[in-house]
């Protein structure tokens, strides 16, 4: 053989040889792995402090956060600050935030409930000032929490209620013992004070399950009021019952998107 | 009589050097760029996807069922942590649908109504994205400035197990807060990771205006509007070191 011709040989051969590294890193790149990323400095990754959520061996239970005792309240609990809507309207500020500070108040907007000849009483309205605002928050949060069983429009068809029915169908063990949930537009929510609505958000209700954890107070108050204007977007007079001063005064809608 | 030298290089000897010349110049231009690109951030971080105690599907519960995100991770828009569920939030609804499947196990331990010397235990979860622990990052700012999850952590709507889908590492999140505009949407289309903003109609009505009013850049517009810090505030070392 050629010296010229072997040497090229050897060249291509340890070009292609030097591509293999590069072929495999590339692979890696793009396979899942399930060994965590390993810092080649460990610098101060991992520092002996608690983080949120973090496992602790101190406790029995493993947690680094230590759950709520029943029947204590935290600091926390006496002021609620919408911090979202704060953030983003620092001049709003002081219309988010409700301070419990007596007894009333405390029961009220905390429980629902009125002291009256010394028995609670559900309250018949809304204890925070139901603003345009509010009821928007409370459409944001219903989507959230409530949607997937009760559905959009609060008629109890649910995604999830949906897919049970799904499986019944296919006749499934998993479609298991659910309930579908009320219709939210019933005569028997309709007959509910606000009071007792908040009570089946912050403490469920036979099949439905309690909501306190997951949604804060001023929250679970914003829901009642959209679980309200629900009802009453459901009450809609036709025009032609409408009384006839309005009737006659009324302007076409536009079209949207025509503006 | 000329003197013998002492020692001669052998002919193949001019191969060795020039061998040697060359790799000598080749070799760590080499080494550079395979340590580049094999200890890259999106080498190393990108794809990391745990074995989890419980085989829970995003794909099925966010994607198909289309629960919103904030239903399990409740703290992302008021904390600096996104939270994982606390075992009750599944049981919301498995304890009445696929109460006895065989995959749920581990929580039905946590709640109690499993093996009894595990009741009251977390699931032990496994944490996929986790930034090391002299960075601060806060859920809350950037949620409510209008920047998607998907930004960060792809589109998890599609995942049957989470993998980690960004580098995380100090140039990516710097990239993003030399100039933000592109990445802002409307807050309440966060959670939505099949978000477009090509319907006009509803792009409106997010943002509470109407069509004609619409803002030509959008990003621009949203800055001033979630009152979004300046770049130079963004950039500042304290601000994710303090
Ligand atoms: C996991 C599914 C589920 C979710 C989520 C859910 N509910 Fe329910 N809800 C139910 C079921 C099931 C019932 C029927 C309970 C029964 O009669 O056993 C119900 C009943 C109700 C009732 C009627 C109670 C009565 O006394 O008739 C109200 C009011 C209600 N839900 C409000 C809400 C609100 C507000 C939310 C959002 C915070 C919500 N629900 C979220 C499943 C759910
Ligand atoms: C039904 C509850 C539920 C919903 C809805 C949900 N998640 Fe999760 N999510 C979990 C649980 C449980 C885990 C922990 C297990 C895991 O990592 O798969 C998790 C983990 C994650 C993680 C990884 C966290 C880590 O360990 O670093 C991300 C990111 C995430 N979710 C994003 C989302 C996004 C984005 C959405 C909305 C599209 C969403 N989740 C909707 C329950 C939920
Ligand atoms: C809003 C209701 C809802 C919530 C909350 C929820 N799931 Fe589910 N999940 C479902 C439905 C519906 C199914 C489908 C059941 C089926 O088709 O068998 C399902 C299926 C599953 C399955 C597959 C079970 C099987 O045998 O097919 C697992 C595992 C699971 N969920 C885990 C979880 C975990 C873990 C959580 C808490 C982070 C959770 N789910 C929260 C509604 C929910
Ligand atoms: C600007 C980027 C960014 C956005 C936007 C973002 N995340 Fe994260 N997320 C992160 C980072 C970084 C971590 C790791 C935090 C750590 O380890 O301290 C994380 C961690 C998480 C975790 C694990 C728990 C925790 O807080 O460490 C969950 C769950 C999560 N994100 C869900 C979400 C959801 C849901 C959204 C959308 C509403 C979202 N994230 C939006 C960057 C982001
Ligand atoms: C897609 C764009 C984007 C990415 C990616 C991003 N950020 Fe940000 N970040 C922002 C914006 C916008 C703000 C301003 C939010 C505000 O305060 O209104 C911000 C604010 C912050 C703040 C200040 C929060 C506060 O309390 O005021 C911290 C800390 C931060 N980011 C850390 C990080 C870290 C760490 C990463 C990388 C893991 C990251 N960010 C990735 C856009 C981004
Ligand atoms: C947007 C948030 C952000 C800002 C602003 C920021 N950093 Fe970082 N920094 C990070 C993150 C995230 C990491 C973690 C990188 C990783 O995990 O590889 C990091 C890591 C580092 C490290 C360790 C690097 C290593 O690999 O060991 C140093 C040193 C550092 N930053 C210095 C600075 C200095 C100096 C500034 C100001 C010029 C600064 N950082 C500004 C987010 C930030």
């Amino acid at each position: 053989m050629k010296r010229t011709t072997r040497n090229t040989y050897i060249f291509i051969n340890l070009g292609l040889a030097a591509l293999v590294p590069f072929g495999l890193i590339c692979l890696a790149r793009h396979e899942r792995t399930t060994t965590p990323r390993w810092a080649i400095i460990q610098d101060m990754d991992k520092q002996p402090y608690y983080k949120a959520q973090r496992p602790s061996k101190l406790f029995a239970d493993g947690r680094a956060m230590r759950p709520h005792i029943p029947g204590t309240l935290a600091q926390q609990d006496f002021i609620y600050i919408n911090q979202a809507e704060a953030r983003a309207h620092p001049r709003n500020w002081a219309k988010d935030h409700v301070i419990l500070k007596n007894k009333k108040l405390y029961d009220s907007i905390l429980f629902g409930q009125t002291l009256v000849s010394g028995h609670g009483q559900w309250l018949t309205q809304i204890p925070i000032p139901v603003t345009k605002r509010f009821v928007k928050r409370g459409q944001t949060e219903f989507n959230i929490f409530c949607e997937p069983c009760h559905g959009y429009n609060g008629k109890g068809n649910g995604t999830v209620n949906r897919w049970d029915q799904r499986l019944r169908k296919l006749g499934s063990p998993e479609a298991g013992t659910w309930v579908p949930p009320s219709n939210l537009l019933g005569p028997g929510v309709a007959y509910l004070s606000d009071g007792l609505i908040y009570n089946v958000v912050t403490n469920g209700v036979a099949s439905m399950a309690s909501y306190k954890d997951q949604i804060p107070v001023v929250d679970r108050w914003a829901i009642v009021a959209y679980v309200r204007a629900l009802e009453k977007s459901q009450k809609v007079v036709p025009a032609a019952k409408l009384p006839y001063l309005i009737r006659t005064n009324l302007k076409p809608l536009p079209t949207p998107g025509s503006q | 009589m000329s003197e013998r030298p002492f020692f001669v290089f052998p002919k193949w000897s001019d191969w060795l050097t020039k061998v040697i010349v060359i790799s000598s110049l080749v070799i760590p231009v080499y080494l550079v760029f395979l340590i580049a690109y094999g200890c890259s951030a999106r080498t190393l971080n990108v794809n990391y996807q745990p074995i989890q105690p419980v085989p829970y599907s995003h794909a099925f519960h966010a994607g198909k069922l289309g629960i919103n995100c904030e239903y399990c991770h409740t703290d992302v828009k008021r904390a600096a942590f996104a939270a994982l569920p606390p075992t009750q939030t599944c049981l919301n609804c498995h304890s009445l649908i696929a109460a006895k499947s065989r995959e749920l196990q581990a929580v039905r331990n946590s709640y109690g109504t499993g093996v009894k010397s595990l009741a009251g235990m977390s699931v032990p979860w496994v944490k996929v994205d986790d930034l090391p622990d002299y960075v601060y990052f806060n859920h809350a700012a950037h949620v409510n400035a209008g920047i998607s999850c998907l930004v960060c952590h792809g589109k998890v709507n599609e995942m049957t197990r989470v993998y980690q889908a960004k580098p995380f590492n100090m140039a990516w999140c710097l990239n993003c807060h030399r100039n933000p505009a592109p990445y802002l949407r409307p807050r309440n289309e966060v959670t939505n990771l099949d978000w477009k903003g090509k319907n006009k109609v509803k792009l409106a009505r997010d943002l509470g205006l109407t069509v004609a009013t619409l803002p030509s850049n959008l990003g621009a517009y949203l800055l001033k509007r979630y009152h979004v810090p300046t770049v130079k505030i963004l950039t500042d070392c304290e601000t994710c070191h303090h």
